[in-house]
């Protein structure tokens, strides 16, 4: 009994006291943490909130809200330079989706199998697109096409959108392609396939979920793409992020309201499908970039 | 019978940096035969199987499938199917297709696919898990399906990288049985590359067992068990009590202890450093036989585990044997000893093996 009772009637430990103090700072928190995280979001979404709202206003005015309307919605339909506009940002999104998520997993493959000196210094270089500012990339754009006498069009558009975005395919396959078991593609060669056929039937298929997030990610931040767009682009077509900048220097247009918002919505739409995709394969999401998991 | 191995290494080695994983290999390979290359890990049995699959290349020899020399053959060219450790299923096909998988490739027709691949679900036990995915198995179910996905191409040759590894002792014991029968049903040579020296045992037609990049001996499970040629195979192949000491006109005298009468031996010469090998199955503690070499010793513990019991007997100060009796209906209870008990015990000349 006395053997039993003696760990519990000692005075009580220091790591029970520190529990203790712990959980009553905690009691304390969540009201200065709830007002810093309330104001956080205020100042990151009421001004997306505001033009979301004005888009339905029934009257021209940008600061009175009037009745609901689809007014602006209409007229934006009816505007042939804004719809080529959204048709051409489409074009140039799909395209960069499709060239940087080819070229993306190829790095990607080539980075995570040459383990050599140079294979390592050329997975830091693929970091740097991400953290250099973009107006940086999108002027030595601009003086790149300058310089070798290249108009600029569509095309550089899309050669730039390329060029940026193969980073962000990459960082995440590469933690995908690491973790294959080198042994599933060595059972495809084993039953016959070429090394061609293994990538095609084996490694290709196991990294689908990652090659699909990344493929809608790079849609989504191309299509909303304005630094590099505008420093590439043509006079005519231009993408839409542009047009809009555009137009807004003659006055701001309540259309341009409904234009944000339904970008707005489409973009939510593709992140989602990019959080979604890895879920519907059963795997774990291809989208933290960060952690690039 | 076919005269040409249906696999040989000839003087193979794999050379990585400046060291060798393996050094020198030279094996035949009966066809029909279950072979198990055996050894701990590191000892270069994988490297072996690998390079007889074409997944590593070998720094220098040959090796020669049926004959053919296949050292520059990708593994796609290489009549030998592989069962990997990790089963290396493909996730993303049902079982059906990932063990159709080789013959597609092959360009078997459809009809026939679908036939060989239902036989072999019936072999492996899986049919009616042909449209499941593999991650929805359990670790005998995967195996099984790794199994037949090499299988179904009825290779000259299966290679098998521990597939028992990852699988508890009750299923591993169950599939080597299982293992064994497939293997005499189809009669296609398995390459077994193990750790386990009961699974070689039990499972194997010749063992070759490996060391440090080198075949220390290579025969049948009762040749490698009873007549180890090397300490190092002793002492591997199940348990063993090694003893070093010099030989001397038929007797060991070990290092501080007393000599051991081990008869004369051919081919050792007189003030070698040998070592003496005993397995404590074969040490008897009791109705001793004319011609036995018989001892005494203290017993210092015992050890019951059912079946058997094991008592460590202290020969000499810092030379502890190990002692295996049965415990059968035959036994007697005055044959059973305790702790503390000086005892005497024997084994026969043969059972006592001298290594140099």
């Amino acid at each position: 009994m006395t053997l039993l009772r003696l760990p519990s009637s000692a005075a009580p430990t220091p790591a029970r006291t520190r529990i203790r103090t712990r959980r009553r700072r905690a009691g304390r928190r969540p009201r200065i943490l709830i007002a810093v995280t309330a104001l956080f979001f205020a100042l990151l979404y009421l001004p997306i909130a505001v033009v979301t709202l004005f888009s339905f206003n029934a009257r021209k005015s940008l600061t009175v809200f009037d009745g609901f309307s689809l007014r602006w919605y209409r007229a934006f339909l009816q505007d042939d330079v804004l719809i080529s506009s959204l048709g051409t940002s489409l074009r140039i999104s799909l395209v960069a989706m499709a060239g940087s998520v080819v070229l993306g997993v190829a790095l990607a493959l080539g980075l995570v199998r040459c383990r050599t000196r140079l294979g390592s210094l050329a997975g830091l270089i693929m970091l740097v697109p991400l953290i250099t500012p973009e107006i940086v990339t999108g002027v030595a754009s601009m003086l790149l096409f300058k310089g070798l006498g290249v108009t600029l069009s569509t095309g550089t558009v899309m050669l730039s959108e390329i060029t940026f975005s193969i980073s962000y395919v990459t960082v995440i396959l590469r933690s995908r392609v690491a973790a294959l078991n080198p042994e599933v593609e060595e059972a495809a060669m084993d039953l016959g396939a070429t090394r061609w056929q293994a990538l095609r039937l084996v490694t290709l298929p196991a990294l689908l979920p990652a090659v699909l997030a990344g493929a809608v990610l790079v849609f989504a931040l191309v299509f909303d793409d304005f630094v590099l767009a505008y420093f590439t682009t043509g006079v005519d077509p231009q993408p839409l992020s542009v047009r809009i900048y555009s137009a807004i220097r003659f006055g701001v247009q309540p259309t341009i309201n409904a234009v944000g918002t339904l970008m707005l919505a489409g973009s939510i739409a593709l992140i989602a499908l990019a959080l979604f995709i890895p879920r519907l394969f059963g795997r774990r999401g291809g989208l933290d970039i960060l952690s690039g998991e | 019978m076919d005269a040409i191995p249906a696999v040989r290494l000839d003087g193979v080695s794999k050379q990585f940096a400046d060291s060798y994983a393996v050094h020198d290999v030279s094996l035949d390979i009966d066809a029909g035969h279950f072979f198990s290359l055996l050894g701990p890990s590191g000892c270069g049995k994988t490297t072996s199987l690998r390079m007889i699959g074409g997944f590593t290349d070998p720094t220098e020899g040959a090796v020669v499938l049926a004959g053919e020399d296949v050292t520059a053959l990708p593994p796609n060219k290489r009549n030998v199917n592989t069962v990997f450790q990790s089963y290396a299923l493909f996730d993303h096909l049902s079982i059906e297709d990932n063990v159709a998988f080789g013959l597609k490739r092959s360009g078997v027709a459809k009809a026939e696919i679908r036939q060989r691949v239902g036989e072999m679900l019936d072999l492996v036990q899986l049919d009616g898990l042909a449209r499941r995915r593999p991650r929805t198995l359990s670790g005998g179910q995967r195996q099984r399906v790794a199994l037949a996905r090499a299988l179904v191409n009825r290779p000259a040759v299966l290679l098998l990288d521990e597939p028992l590894a990852a699988l508890d002792l009750k299923l591993r014991r169950q599939m080597q049985v299982e293992l064994k029968q497939i293997q005499r049903e189809v009669g296609i040579t398995f390459v077994f590359v193990t750790h386990d020296q009961d699974e070689a045992l039990t499972m194997s037609d010749r063992i070759a067992v490996m060391n440090e990049g080198r075949i220390e001996q290579c025969g049948t499970p009762e040749d490698v068990y009873e007549h180890p040629t090397s300490r190092f195979v002793a002492a591997f192949m199940g348990t063993s009590n090694l003893m070093t000491g010099t030989y001397r006109n038929g007797e060991v005298a070990l290092a501080d202890g007393p000599g051991l009468p081990v008869g004369r031996r051919a081919g050792i010469a007189d003030g070698a450093a040998v070592s003496v090998s005993v397995r404590p199955e074969k040490i008897w503690l009791s109705d001793f036989e004319a011609g036995m070499s018989v001892l005494s010793g203290v017993i210092r513990e015992t050890v019951y585990s059912g079946p058997t019991t094991t008592y460590l007997i202290e020969l000499a100060p810092g030379v502890t044997l190990s002692v295996l009796e049965q415990n059968t209906a035959r036994s007697r209870m005055e044959d059973r000893w305790s702790g503390g008990e000086t005892v005497e015990f024997g084994w026969r000349p043969e059972h006592c093996l001298v290594l140099s």
